[in-house]
């Protein structure tokens, strides 16, 4: 048995043009057995970053609450909002801080930076548990389903989707990957990120 | 004891082994070896013998390689989360199974047979080892059909149950894995006897086995009486076999269902495990066994009065 | 074993808890109350590691109290779980964890609506309409996907209850042989004889 796998759930973070798709399962498990079907994984961080936290239940809550103190903190501080290259960093810090008695997280993140032009630019990040940074251009996966995701990630995703169609390729993506993995799904939750809005989608996914 | 008895034992499947490791270092080889037999050739002449690993104990070097519960990374993965039910009552019996195979985390199949057709009049179900126990009740069939030509009469459910029970026994502690529950119709009525490869025999009216079967009990336990007309005994099974593909993370995918009457068994039906949850299984969108899914359509009518 | 089962009806939440205390294989009491009262319209139970509940409820209880003391007025359900999630979390990484399993289930009076959370020894914590610690659960959620209903009356709710204690006596094999219920609604906490 390993610790990673003892609640199960799974995230995933897709690039499209001028947007980006941050997805998870809803399920809580104490190892088989399904305790409950709305657990959420994924929790916004600023208007236009949203952070993925796959793992150990006790840490996702945990480290959702560090998060929140933390990025309020820079708030108050620095009187702007974090950017998502900031918050790779405070993430990855936040996670060696443990470095010999880690959280058992697998962080995944997804949002828009401000470019220095005044647009904003697509961006996704993973770390280890440890925080080891992964700034990926395609997307990023974690949890007890990442090796099924990637294989259905490799085969649906392409470059420059629009937010609709990044919606259809991250929700196909989440929800069959999950179906072949025994420890995620139970719901699908999935988060569109554009530059003036975000969609939150529940999936309906299947229930075994 | 025992040693002494095996050593000067004749027959039995630790003198068998013994031969075969014999005939292995002979290299000798009978027709069956080749599958000019569709591998039941080795039970052609009455008790089967199997070629073992030429070891001085085989059964603690197999055991090193099947048990993935020890270790995780060997190399034969035996099929684990199951569940599987069998209810007796007025009607006759009610077999469900699902039919998801795990290894590891991974959903290795969703469209696994876990009722075996052993002849028109008996199911075996499938728990644990699904080459064990597709290979070994089939053998029964064999054996069932063998046994109506010599006596001009069906088998017993009780007797096909023993004939396996001892089967397994005889190869007690080489890793035989399974839990079977053979059912059928006889000239006593409907029948349902748990067989597993500890040996253990048991005749009874309600039993469920595999990783789901306590989520399964929790369900029959509670609808469950001898009255049931057919389709309340049919939902029951297919609820039940429901409540633990929602629950256990290693059942799922659909529910085959089986009902034996006097005239034998009558497959029901393939349910998808999540159309159960959402719809039911009828074609009404919003009827489904999910807990909230039931909550819904209970809450709705209070809506529209307000 | 240790079970413990709860669900939350119309404007109501039932806590039951087996009254065991075993030791080893022995029985060393069978009427001990394992939920507590640890604010007025709050109600926990209990189970684990011996010492560790006890030491754990009572601490909770007394923090509680502090807070009421202090401020005037009690935590809220959602409040005080996260308090107490926050304290297994704490003490999980620490050099002598906790190792309880909480059911806590509470009457918000401030929006007049029954909330139960499943918290374990870990910190893992969610909110449920019904959940099960021990090796009961494994019976009991399935039944309870299958009959439990958030609007029932406190009768329904109890007849919901007793199916999953008949349940556990029938397929469990060491099955608890009394259990303690107690209600939390408007009016507060009390026990029920079953």
């Amino acid at each position: 048995m390993s610790i990673m796998e003892y609640n199960g759930g799974s995230v995933i973070a897709m690039v499209g043009k001028d947007c980006v798709a941050i997805a998870s399962d809803l399920r809580l498990g104490n190892q088989a057995l399904g305790i409950s079907s709305n657990f959420q994984k994924i929790f916004p961080v600023t208007d236009r970053i949203y952070l993925g936290l796959p793992g150990l239940a006790t840490d996702v809550t945990t480290l959702r609450e560090t998060f929140r103190y933390r990025v309020n903190m820079y708030t108050i501080k620095e009187e702007r909002e974090i950017e998502p290259e900031t918050f790779a960093h405070l993430v990855s810090s936040t996670l060696y801080e443990r470095r010999f008695g880690p959280y058992f997280i697998e962080p995944v993140m997804a949002g828009l930076s401000r470019s220095a032009t005044g647009g904003f630019k697509p961006f996704i990040a993973a770390t280890d548990l440890i925080g080891c940074l992964n700034f990926a251009k395609d997307f990023v996966v974690a949890g007890t389903a990442s090796s099924k995701l990637y294989g259905v990630a490799e085969g649906l995703w392409e470059p420059d989707l629009e937010a609709d169609q990044l919606f259809e390729t991250i929700s196909q993506t989440m929800l069959n990957a999950v179906d072949r993995d025994a420890y995620s799904g139970w719901g699908v939750v999935v988060h569109v990120i554009e530059k003036d809005k975000v969609t939150t989608r529940t999936l309906k996914g299947r229930m075994d | 004891m025992n040693s002494i008895a095996n050593r000067f034992a004749t027959t039995g499947p630790i003198r068998e082994l013994k031969k075969a490791q014999t005939r292995v270092e002979d290299d000798e080889f009978s027709d069956s070896v080749w599958g000019s037999e569709a591998g039941f050739g080795s039970l052609a002449k009455g008790v089967p013998n199997f070629t073992v690993p030429s070891v001085p104990d085989p059964s603690s070097f197999l055991r090193l390689h099947t048990d993935d519960f020890a270790d995780p990374n060997c190399r034969i993965k035996i099929q684990h989360g199951t569940t599987t039910l069998a209810f007796r009552f007025q009607g006759g019996v009610i077999v469900a199974v699902d039919s998801r195979a795990t290894a590891g985390s991974y959903v290795a199949s969703g469209t696994v047979k876990k009722v075996i057709e052993i002849n028109p009049y008996l199911l075996g179900t499938m728990a644990g080892g699904a080459a064990d126990c597709q290979y070994w009740e089939t053998y029964l069939g064999i054996h069932c059909r063998l046994h109506e030509l010599r006596n001009r009469e069906r088998i017993s459910v009780s007797a096909a149950s023993k004939y396996l029970s001892n089967l397994v026994y005889s190869y007690k502690g080489m890793g035989l894995s399974m839990g079977t529950m053979i059912c059928g119709w006889d000239k006593t009525g409907p029948a349902v006897f748990y067989v597993d490869s500890d040996g253990t025999r048991l005749k009874g009216d309600l039993f469920s086995v595999g990783s789901g079967s306590t989520f399964a009990y929790g369900v029959l336990d509670q609808g469950y009486r001898w009255d049931l007309t057919d389709e309340e005994a049919q939902e029951l099974g297919r609820r039940s076999i429901y409540a633990a593909g929602h629950r256990d993370a290693f059942s799922g995918n659909t529910c085959n269902l089986y009902q034996v009457k006097e005239d034998g068994w009558k497959f029901i039906g393939n349910y998808d495990i999540s159309k159960l949850h959402y719809d039911g299984p009828g074609e009404t969108p919003g009827a489904g066994y999910g807990y909230d899914i039931r909550i819904e359509r209970t809450a709705a009518p209070i809506a529209v009065q307000a | 074993m240790e079970t413990s089962f709860a669900l939350t009806g119309k404007g109501y939440v039932i806590v039951a808890s087996d009254t065991t205390a075993a030791r080893s294989i022995v029985k060393m009491k069978t009427d001990e109350d394992k939920i507590k009262v640890v604010s007025p319209h709050l109600l926990m139970s209990y189970s684990g590691e011996p010492g560790d509940t006890i030491q754990f409820a009572e601490y909770v209880e007394r923090n509680l109290r502090l807070f009421h003391i202090r401020n005037n007025y009690s935590l809220r359900p959602s409040a005080a779980a996260s308090w107490i999630r926050r304290s297994l979390a704490q003490s999980l990484r620490s050099r002598k964890p906790y190792s309880v399993n909480l059911m806590l289930g509470g009457y918000d009076v401030t929006i007049d609506s029954p909330h139960l959370y499943w918290i374990d020894y870990l910190g893992t914590m969610t909110e449920v309409p019904f959940g099960a610690h021990g090796y009961g659960s494994y019976f009991a959620l399935s039944l309870l996907d299958r009959y439990h209903d958030p609007e029932a009356t406190l009768q329904e709710g109890l007849a919901t209850l007793k199916r999953c204690i008949d349940e556990v006596a029938k397929r469990l094999v060491v099955s608890p042989g009394k259990y303690k219920v107690k209600v939390v609604d408007k009016d507060g906490a009390r026990e029920i004889e079953l």
